[in-house]
């Protein structure tokens, strides 16, 4: 970029702030725009380029997760034991030792109130029935009747295991980290920071729904941590007049009134320009400046639903009160990634079922089973899925055991996620959890081993992403799970 | 090794490889795998690998390579073994096949020696290990700083910018000295630049806006946890907040500062303003893990002050630096006995209102062992490790002397203040009593004479109201009456003919009536419960006093477990839920119900449906108080209600309760118990004080204690004599106070006999130690002695000798007024940190600071009036050689730009619009659009920080030696829509007066005067702002596009600039 490179688009006729001249970007971030701008120091390390490390087969990720534990028993992983042995105790059903005496009961956990939560002892009987579906003929429980239709586009993956049994195991399955070892990047954070953008005028980390609460992570779920909060998740409404943070004035700016600001304020820059031709923080201000101008203009446009065809709609559930929200946010997702947003993190909440499973799953699931198998149709539609990576998850399953009456308490020993599209392998359950659901058993899985995984298919190997002074353990990185890939 | 490479995708493979070159294939392997113990640092089993002599001369037991012959050489042997306790290196993966192939080829080659191959430095070498000097400088030179800058520029023909504007200095002095931009007056300050700076200096603004600065460096965090369950930090660490402010502001040597951080308790154990500043130790603390705690402690002692990584050391030697594993722990058994508790602040009891946050030493004798690799669960148990700093940096460690505290200090019950705080709160009690007992007495004397003995049955007869004036109240709540009704709450609303609370709430959302109720009255109410959480509750209050503390009500309840209709009362904000007032009823959720209650004096009766369920008689009565129809837990929807003053022929049914009629809680008797309770607990706190004075005079202790413990136990006997009066017929209570009696009764005559003791007085409050303990478990006094250990250590750090010490916090001071430090790695001094380019500069300055008594307000005097701090930051018109040859200004030949930090940003805004509250120092607030403080008192937590901060890159509470500057829309966005923006920009644009707008808006803003260009096209978007304001039919369209034109100035560059 040459020294005077304001002159090139100097005094700009007014009204065209907007416009495009010539000093758009080039497809990467905005740290590694300021990198090749010199503001990065010579010789010392810099920030990843925006390639990838390998040939991508995902340029970008909708990644959905059920805040509070959605039950892997009730949703992806049918054990017929514990119809079998419902209302006896582990102890007195034949799987007793293999889960008591299992080298990883307690073992692993990491107790968030300082002592351990007391066993459930009791089995609790499956509180729906499973079918078999798709060629592939993996069981899905009755409660996600539209997922069960894509089976064969899902690698479910039954053993993954995390070590905080509480909530903030929200935090960890983002960051990969028990929150008794503080905030890291999210899985999120380190895609944007690695690839940076493929539009420019729309954040590329963009969150939906109500984040984990403070005491479970908060906003560290999405948050940049030491890569700046640059990185960071951008909290986005699903509502078109505003949707994002700081994202309009309100009504005590009118539209003219900011258009004449704008058009001044880069006139007044561009003349404060001759007086520091080398200052690259300030080309770095003026491009922020612009791109903060379109995403006001963009990213109402991508909320508004208008263009949607109706039977659109009704595919992600819309119409109906019930699968409206998510539907919504779905649908959403897609228009982000179809405009190139990298990773759009969706957050559910409420399945935190201590009592009350069958209510409270029955109803959360409902409220996400449509407008999920929505958006795979959708994406399948427009030919959108072999390059979008869709990730279900959750901070751990729910005990085979019954809480009180008729609920399943925290479960961080063995769970279910699911992935597809992006190069992922559909029709294939993966790993295994024992007779009784408890332990992840076969291929078991970390959960960083979702985010190598993830990044993988992004092209970026997770071993190549650090950053000086910030040393990451050999458990951030993760294994790829190259068993579920195409 | 030169190879042909073969691209294949990204991999690439060598085809073919000749002979090994020793310098470019195999001596950056060994550097970066084998060097930490094999080099100059350490030699384990005497070898040394970092020259190719060194290699050939091997180890203590022998040869390691046998030139020519690979398969001979003990070196390849252990590179490639499968036994992995021989294998090396230890940790990490074994060395690569191609990396162990060209150590091999260059053994068959003969192991030749490059030419001219140095060893490694001595450690103990290093520049940042060397005491700090002065260089000596010619005479009358001026100000070092440029001298030292000069002499290097001239030696690269590097040629400076001119001196910056005046209005860019003065504008760029302000920002970097309080924080804050400069008014037009102060723009036009035509005093010399000294005083301008001295006068800054002093102002009490520079102690917060440097504060500020070190709260980044010294890890500076509100408490967070969950609910009032403290996790990590201390409350009110305020306190040391302020304590930085204070210090810097009264120039306090960095040295004292240092002392008073580590160690004032062991320093100063009586003076409480010294105390706040172990907040720098406190704010560590943390409740789930002890390790954690220290090595956050062990870390950024390090780092903040001397500029070590000793973190680096937790798990194995440090790679780079003389550190070593056991250093760690040497560092640790420092820190291993303190932990951390409130003290008690004058005038306050309650610790969730405040409190000193402060460290001491808790255990004195606990042992530190060697974590093998670092983990916690894994100690090295043969072997004690003693307190101590880093050896190679020992030879001037003071010795450890363990301290004897005051009493004051470990028995914090004997403070004056604490003693007299305590006496005031039982003091005011007999006072009140004692006020309550007169009012009763001529109340008793006035009134007509009671029977003395409860009567048997029945009750007299309440005399009738007077006639009613029939009073009547009907609503069918078929729309809102605010004449009759006074409704408060959101959850209200009407609808279908009934009245719906809509919200499940425990909070006073109410129906008040308006109108005077009769004393007798009956009411009658048509409702539904709807719904609701946990109690479902549908209540009818009155005699409700207007402070809500007293009243009688009636209420259904469709709590799951138990529903039912209830008679209850609230006396004094105490809720009494009597047993004869209770009947269970199915209530349920969705079904009607028709509720009637009669009241005459003290009698009331119930029915449900028409059914009568229930006959109670209140303890008293307040006749003349609201009445108040709520819910409490649920929702509700009322269809009418009647109300009207009760007929004297109404029959109602006596209650069971009628003749177990409480003795008043307010009769005579009763209250003299109160009074005399109340004076035996004044006279027992006076008696343990006596005691806790005597701590110390072991002699007379004994004796005192047992006074204490008599008059503790009378007071407790007095209390449960009250309590018994009181309890009236509630047979728990009754039983509650005579087991009390029974035990004081005991206690006495324990004491009688010489035995027993009091109850300490719990004056601090010590933070647990894990979640699984509770504060009671833990004594009232702590230990009269400290280990000294932190003070030896703090005397370490700030000792002249140290070398380190001055050049990190120099570094620092550089870095915040240049943008730029000397030395970049600003935590890290150690080995990797290369000698810096300015390194004379640096050890001038660390040597004059120290001289100056360690004066941050000299250091800064001395930076902010050299004539490098004064260039212009433009590079614009630079000599094109200098440009070319230093474009990143390692020479300082112009200034840096740099940008306002996220608290510069808001307090520049709030101070322009003449809104900034100066308020200094106390509680943390909490962040938000409406506060107007300074944002240093924010607060500022891992839970809690405020939106616009973060965007402009706060301060990360874990670790901020130095901030990032990111450039994101995010931040655009920020100052272009925030509502704090906009509001200060309508602000700044009314202050602004005069023709000159344009002119004076720049200046104010930007710290310059606009050119012409600028001016003309401020003017016509001023213009067209106005236009644009009347076009739309806006309210004062000139004042409107003034706001507009100075909030497009807000978001210029050189608003967050300082240039």
């Amino acid at each position: 970029m040459s020294a005077n490179w304001f002159n090139s688009c100097g005094r700009v006729s007014r009204r065209n702030f907007l416009s495009d001249c010539g000093m758009g970007f080039t497809g990467l971030a905005l740290g590694s725009m300021l990198a090749r701008d010199g503001i990065a120091k010579e010789g010392a390390w810099a920030p990843p380029n925006g390639q990838p490390h390998f040939a991508p087969k995902a340029k970008r990720v909708i990644w959905f997760f059920m805040v509070g534990g959605t039950s892997h028993l009730e949703s992806f992983d049918p054990k017929p034991a514990l119809n079998k042995y419902a209302g006896l105790t582990i102890g007195e059903s034949p799987h007793g030792d293999a889960v008591l005496k299992s080298k990883f009961y307690r073992k692993n956990v990491r107790d968030f109130a300082g002592v351990p939560r007391n066993l459930m002892p009791k089995l609790y009987p499956l509180q729906i029935g499973f079918k078999q579906h798709g060629q592939s003929g993996i069981a899905v429980s009755d409660w996600w009747p539209h997922l069960s239709r894509h089976i064969d586009d899902l690698a479910v993956v039954r053993s993954m295991w995390t070590t905080d049994n509480d909530h903030a195991a929200q935090l960890q399955f983002h960051t990969g980290r028990h929150i008794f070892d503080g905030f890291h990047p999210s899985i999120g954070a380190w895609a944007h920071y690695a690839l940076g953008s493929l539009n420019d005028n729309l954040p590329q980390f963009i969150t939906m729904g109500a984040p984990p609460r403070d005491c479970c992570g908060g906003v560290g779920a999405h948050g940049g941590s030491y890569l700046g909060p640059e990185h960071a998740g951008i909290p986005m409404s699903t509502n078109p007049a505003n949707p994002l943070p700081f994202g309009t004035p309100g009504a005590s700016v009118t539209r003219e009134e900011r258009a004449g600001q704008l058009d001044l304020l880069r006139e007044l820059n561009g003349l404060a320009g001759v007086e520091y031709p080398n200052d690259a923080a300030m080309r770095a201000r003026i491009k922020a400046y612009e791109l903060a101008a379109r995403m006001q203009l963009a990213v109402p446009e991508v909320m508004k639903l208008d263009g949607e065809s109706e039977a659109t709609k009704k595919l992600y559930g819309m119409e109906q009160a019930a699968t409206k929200r998510v539907g919504q946010q779905a649908l959403i997702a897609r228009r982000l990634v179809e405009r190139g947003v990298r990773f759009v993190q969706i957050y559910d909440g409420g399945w935190d079922a201590h009592s009350k499973l069958k209510a409270n799953h029955s109803s959360h699931i409902k409220g996400v089973d449509q407008p999920i198998a929505g958006l795979l149709e959708d994406l399948k539609q427009r030919g959108l899925l072999d390059e979008t990576l869709v990730v279900w998850g959750t901070e751990f399953g729910r005990t085979p055991g019954a809480e009180r009456s008729d609920g399943r308490d925290h479960h961080p020993y063995g769970f279910s996620a699911w992935l597809a599209g992006g190069g992922i392998k559909g029709g294939i359950a993966h790993g295994a959890t024992d007779e009784l659901g408890f332990h992840a058993a076969e291929n078991r899985h970390y959960v960083t081993d979702l985010h190598a995984t993830v990044l993988h298919q992004l092209g970026l190997d997770s071993h190549q992403l650090e950053v000086p002074g910030h040393k990451r353990l050999e458990i951030d990185f993760g294994q790829p799970i190259r068993e579920i890939m195409a | 090794m030169k190879a042909t490479w073969l691209y294949i995708g990204t991999l690439l493979i060598p085809l073919a490889t000749d002979a090994a070159d020793y310098l470019r294939d195999i001596k950056p392997v060994l550097k970066a795998r084998c060097y930490a113990c094999h080099g100059a640092l350490k030699q384990k089993a005497g070898l040394r690998l970092d020259t190719a002599a060194n290699i050939r001369k091997g180890a203590k037991g022998g040869a390691i390579v046998t030139p020519g012959k690979p398969a001979d050489s003990e070196l390849l042997y252990r590179l490639t073994t499968k036994d992995l306790e021989e294998r090396m290196p230890p940790e990490g993966a074994p060395l690569k096949a191609s990396e162990v192939a060209a150590i091999k080829e260059w053994i068959a080659a003969g192991a030749p020696l490059p030419e001219g191959e140095t060893a490694e430095a001595d450690p103990r070498a290093h520049w940042a290990f060397q005491v700090p000097k002065k260089m000596p400088l010619p005479g009358d030179a001026g100000n070092p700083i440029d001298v030292l800058l000069a002499d290097k520029r001239a030696a690269r023909g590097l040629k400076t910018q001119p001196e910056a504007e005046r209005t860019i200095l003065i504008r760029r002095l302000y920002l970097d000295l309080i924080g804050l931009p400069p008014t037009r007056a102060q723009l036009a300050d035509k005093r010399p630049w000294n005083e301008i700076v001295d006068a800054l200096l002093k102002n009490p603004q520079h102690g917060e806006r440097w504060g500020r600065h070190w709260m980044d460096v010294w890890r500076y965090t509100d408490w967070y946890g969950l609910g009032a369950q403290l996790r990590n930090s201390q409350k009110h660490i305020w306190h040391w907040r302020d304590w930085i402010v204070e210090s810097l502001n009264e120039d306090k040597g960095y040295d004292q500062m240092i002392l008073e951080m580590l160690a004032a308790d062991e320093l100063a154990p009586e003076d409480p303003k010294a105390l706040r500043a172990t907040g720098f130790l406190a704010r560590n603390y943390y409740l789930f893990n002890r390790t954690t705690w220290l090595d956050a402690t062990i870390e950024h002692t390090g780092k903040a002050f001397i500029g070590l990584t000793l973190n680096c050391a937790k798990c194995h030697d440090h790679k780079y630096d003389p550190i070593t594993h056991v250093d760690y722990y040497r560092f640790r058994a420092i820190f291993e006995p303190h932990q951390a508790r409130l003290d008690p602040v004058p005038g306050v009891i309650d610790f969730e209102k405040d409190g000193l946050p402060r460290v001491f030493d808790n255990h004195l004798d606990i042992k530190t062992y060697l974590h093998l690799r670092g983990d916690p669960k894994n100690p090295d148990t043969n072997r004690v490790i003693q307190a101590g700093v880093p050896a190679v940096l020992s030879s001037f460690a003071p010795k450890i002397a363990p301290v004897r505290l005051p009493i004051s200090a470990y028995a914090p019950a004997t403070r004056d203040y604490v003693q007299r705080d305590r006496l005031a709160v039982v003091e005011a009690a007999v006072v009140a009593a004692k006020k309550e007992l007169d009012a009763a007495k001529k109340k008793a004397a006035t009134a007509p004479k009671e029977n003395p003995k409860p009567n048997p049955k029945p009750i007299p007869k309440p005399k009738p109201e007077k006639p009613a004036t029939a009073f009547e109240v009907k609503d069918d709540f078929s729309k809102a009456n605010p004449k009759l009704w006074e409704v408060i709450g959101k959850g209200w609303k009407f609808q279908d003919g009934a009245l719906h609370q809509t919200t499940a709430t425990r909070d006073a959302e109410r129906l008040v009536l308006r109108r005077p109720m009769p004393r007798d009255f009956e009411l009658t109410c048509r409702y539904t419960h709807t719904g609701g959480s946990t109690y479902k509750s549908v209540t009818i209050r009155f005699d409700v006093t207007p402070d809500r503390k007293y009243a009688n009500y009636v209420y259904t309840s469709a709590h799951a477990p138990g529903p039912k209709l209830h008679v209850a009362y609230e006396r004094g904000g105490v809720n009494t839920y009597p047993a004869e007032g209770r009947v269970s009823q199915p209530i349920k959720i969705g079904t009607p119900y028709t509720l009637r209650f009669a009241v005459r004096n003290r009698l009331v009766n119930v029915w449900l449906n028409g059914k009568s369920q229930l006959a109670y008689t209140l303890p008293d009565r307040k006749p003349g108080g609201r009445l108040e129809l709520s819910g409490f837990d649920a929702t509700v929807a009322f269809d009418d209600i009647t109300i009207r003053s009760l007929p004297t022929d109404v029959k109602l049914a006596q209650s069971k309760n009628a003749t177990t009629r409480p003795k008043p809680a307010n009769s005579v008797e009763t209250l003299t118990a109160k009074l005399a309770a109340a004076e035996a607990k004044v006279v027992s706190l006076k008696a343990i004080f006596a005691a806790e004075n005597l701590r110390h005079k072991k002699s007379h202790l004994k004796a005192a204690s047992l006074v204490a413990a008599k008059r503790e136990a009378e007071a407790v006997k007095a209390a449960g004599e009250y309590e018994l009066l009181a309890a009236g017929k509630d047979a728990k209570k009754v039983k509650a106070a005579k087991t009390k009696i029974a035990n004081a009764e005991k206690k006495l005559a324990a004491v009688a006999k010489g035995a027993g003791g009091y109850t300490p007085i719990r004056a601090a409050k010590k933070a647990l130690e894990t979640p699984a303990h509770k504060e009671a478990q833990y004594p009232t006094t702590y230990p009269e002695t400290s280990t000294g250990r932190r003070l030896a250590l703090a005397r370490w750090i700030a000792s002249k000798k140290n070398p380190l010490t001055a050049r990190v916090a120099v570094n620092h001071v550089w870095l915040r007024h240049f943008g730029e430090p000397l030395v970049e790695s600003v935590f890290d001094f150690g080995l990797r940190a290369k000698r810096p380019l300015q390194a004379e500069l640096l050890d001038v300055l660390a040597a004059e600071f120290m001289e100056s008594g360690w004066s941050f307000r000299h250091l800064h005097r001395l930076i902010v009036t050299s004539r490098a701090y004064r260039l212009s930051s433009t590079t614009a018109g630079a000599d094109a050689k200098t440009l070319a040859a230093d474009p990143n200004n390692h020479f300082y030949w112009r200034m840096n730009t740099r940008r306002m930090e996220s608290q510069v940003v808001r307090d520049s805004l709030l101070h322009l619009a003449g809104v900034l509250d100066t308020k200094m120092g106390g509680p943390s607030v909490n962040p938000g659009d409406a506060v107007r403080r300074r944002s240093l008192y924010f607060k500022h937590s891992r839970d809690q920080q405020d939106k616009l901060l973060k965007m402009f890159n706060d301060a990360d509470h874990l670790q901020c030696y130095r901030r990032s500057e990111s450039i994101v829309p995010q931040q655009a966005l920020a100052l272009s829509n925030s509502k704090l923006a906009i509001e200060m920009s309508g602000l700044i644009a009314k202050k602004i007066e005069g023709e000159e707008f344009v002119e004076s808006a720049f200046e104010i803003l930007l710290g310059r005067k606009p050119d012409s260009t600028e001016r003309q096209e401020c003017l016509k978007t001023l213009g067209e702002l106005e236009a644009e304001a009347k076009k739309e039919k806006k309210t004062n369209p000139a004042q409107r596009a003034r706001r507009g034109l100075v909030h497009a100035l807000l978001n210029h560059n050189d608003f967050v600039s300082v240039r």
